[in-house]
């Protein structure tokens, strides 16, 4: 059993495979190299049906691109020009083997993909990394905190709280975060100035737009944490350390936890996409400049390269937390074992 | 199998949520004014004939605010139903078909990585006519993979119990053996299920409602209000923090509601996932 629990928690957020000790250097090789080819796999086929989606469902970026004047011919002549006149596998085929090149395709209007989003995603990643961390933190935090004292008023508090703050959707807390920390007592600015770098020109402009995206998954793995505490208290290892007249909060850190992290770290990883998901409406409210504003305008512009870009590096920084969450349970598993 | 009693604390608990159900259906007909005439100056702070003053285009906040719940909560009702019934079929089929049970864990696995505004984005992107029922269709498709997930990791100790292998040994057919064998000792797991997707369906399309894909301007829409009276919060904050309460009470309550009906098993299960 691990001793150094507060190594293990931190780890979580960051790629954790540079934590895992080689002690069976092949089998652990293999083990990631397998995990790591599935996980591609996986990205590989939701972009497959991204791609046919678009394809399938009605109009499509000629269309949607073309001025008011333009002939038919006209429409038939960018159709060619953007290459959607070429059979589906042929475009998915040629832009699934210039990704690893670092290609993400050209957009319907004739832009790198990659340049688009080169500064907003980015920013994005900033925001949803900051209250990534903040999540993790807060939520261990408060779920050991429940955990050591079940059944008490503060457990009950922290469960009602938690349940209540992951069923409000982003903007909302946005909303009520605006009147409390702007309006009211005007501590912090109604919104995100850019400066000439399309950064925000102070990092108190990020407070508000990364708390509105803390507080609902807070809730949501404060949850997990307690859930997976409540499972292991039961455990016999547990059990005993409770009667042995251990304090409580030792009893949680010490005995309780190691044991539940596998399913916490699986639990947490699920947040990032919603995480990723609500930062688009929370940037939108805060103007931030971030892949909210660009995917607005792609979702207007019908812009379906650009889209599959937006989803592939989202897709990716989902797939990075998974195969971290994918890491720890098999070292916290295989440590047992 | 447990026996379903409704006790007073659930009946306690599920009430707040009935009742703001019900408010918001008969908002309506209780609304003063109509929703698409201006009746005060742009972002009128609250005064006489406008309780809560008006929004940017001086229509009364009021009569938005209770006609804007109908459509959000008729929608996340129709979505929640239409998830849960089709994943109820699906994990039962998925628990007595090892190779479709496979075949669910490989398409949620897939699902997670596509974060749902994102898919929302995509089908609206990609059926620019659908409005309203593009949302509901992709909140559908969006979430039976996980909802699918859990009714078969339930239904799984099931498929192996006696009855199920005596149903299948007396040679009934699958749908039998899945609907009238599987799915009625899932009723408790089925009913949080409900619970839990009708507070995502309200995430969901509250979002989607926000990022104005779906219900388009002059409707009256509690997250569009959010979204249109923003720049005016200054000069009437009630136009944005009225539908923001509205959003949040309906949230909560829901979800306090979904909560107290699942049982502690199916519980920990919708938590794991």
């Amino acid at each position: 059993m691990s001793r150094t629990v507060k190594d293990d928690v931190v780890a979580v957020p960051a790629r954790s495979g540079a934590a895992t000790v080689p002690r069976r250097t092949g089998t652990l090789v293999l083990r990631v190299a397998a995990a790591v080819a599935r996980r591609a796999l996986m990205l590989a086929v939701l972009l497959a049906v991204v791609f046919a989606a678009v394809e399938v469902l009605p109009g499509d970026a000629a269309t949607a691109t073309s001025e008011r004047g333009d002939s038919a011919a006209d429409v038939a002549a960018r159709r060619h020009l953007l290459g959607l006149d070429r059979p589906l596998w042929e475009r998915f085929w040629d832009w699934m083997t210039a990704l690893p090149t670092g290609d993400l395709g050209t957009s319907a209007r004739g832009q790198k993909v990659t340049d688009l989003l080169a500064d907003p995603f980015p920013n994005t990643l900033l925001l949803g990394s900051a209250a990534f961390v903040l999540t993790v933190v807060a939520s261990l935090a408060l779920g050991c905190w429940a955990a050591s004292r079940p059944g008490r008023p503060i457990d009950r508090i922290i469960g009602h709280a938690a349940t209540s703050a992951f069923a409000v959707p982003e903007f909302v807390v946005s909303v009520g975060l605006l009147l409390v920390l702007s309006l009211w007592t005007g501590w912090l600015p109604a919104v995100t100035l850019t400066g000439a770098d399309g950064n925000p020109t102070t990092w108190t402009m990020l407070i508000m737009p990364v708390l509105a995206l803390v507080i609902p998954q807070t809730g949501w793995n404060t949850r997990i944490v307690r859930g997976a505490l409540a499972d292991q208290a039961s455990a016999p290892h547990v059990e005993a350390a409770h009667l042995d007249g251990l304090p409580p909060h030792r009893v949680v850190l010490r005995h309780a936890l190691p044991g539940a992290l596998p399913a916490i770290a699986t639990g947490i990883a699920t947040s990032t996409g919603m995480l990723l998901g609500g930062a688009v409406a929370v940037e939108t409210l805060f103007n931030y400049p971030g892949i909210g504003s660009v995917l607005a305008a792609a979702v207007a512009g019908r812009d379906a390269p650009l889209i599959a870009g937006v989803v592939m590096c989202a897709g990716a920084a989902i797939s990075l937390v998974l195969l971290a969450a994918d890491l720890v349970r098999a070292r916290m598993l295989g440590a047992r074992t | 199998m447990t026996v379903t009693v409704v006790p007073r604390r659930v009946l306690k608990r599920i009430a707040p949520g009935l009742l703001l159900v019900l408010l918001a259906l008969t908002g309506p007909w209780l609304a003063p004014h109509p929703i698409d005439t201006p009746v005060t100056a742009p972002y009128a702070p609250a005064g006489d004939g406008a309780p809560l003053g008006g929004d940017q285009l001086g229509r009364d906040v009021v009569s938005r605010l209770l006609h804007g719940g109908t459509a959000l909560i008729g929608s996340a009702l129709l979505v929640a139903l239409a998830v849960t019934a089709l994943a109820a079929l699906l994990g039962c089929f998925a628990a007595l078909r090892p190779a479709l049970g496979r075949a669910v864990e490989r398409t949620a696995d897939v699902a997670i990585l596509l974060p749902p505004v994102l898919g929302i984005m995509l089908i609206a992107l990609a059926w620019p006519d659908g409005g309203r029922l593009a949302v509901n269709a992709a909140a559908i498709v969006l979430g039976v993979p996980y909802a699918v997930r859990l009714v078969a990791g339930a239904a799984a100790p099931l498929a192996q119990s006696g009855y199920v292998e005596a149903a299948t040994a007396r040679g009934e057919r699958l749908w039998y053996v899945a609907l009238r064998e599987l799915l009625p000792n899932l009723r408790a797991t089925v009913l949080a299920l409900f619970g839990l997707r009708f507070v995502e369906a309200v995430y969901v399309i509250s979002v989607a409602g926000f990022l104005q894909i779906g219900s388009q301007p002059p409707a009256a829409d509690w997250a569009l209000m959010i979204r249109e009276n923003a720049p005016g919060i200054l000069l009437n904050p009630w136009a944005v923090v009225a539908p923001g309460l509205a959003i949040a009470l309906l949230a909560i309550s829901v979800n306090l509601a979904s909560s107290s009906l699942a049982p502690r098993s199916a519980r920990k299960a919708v938590t794991a996932s």
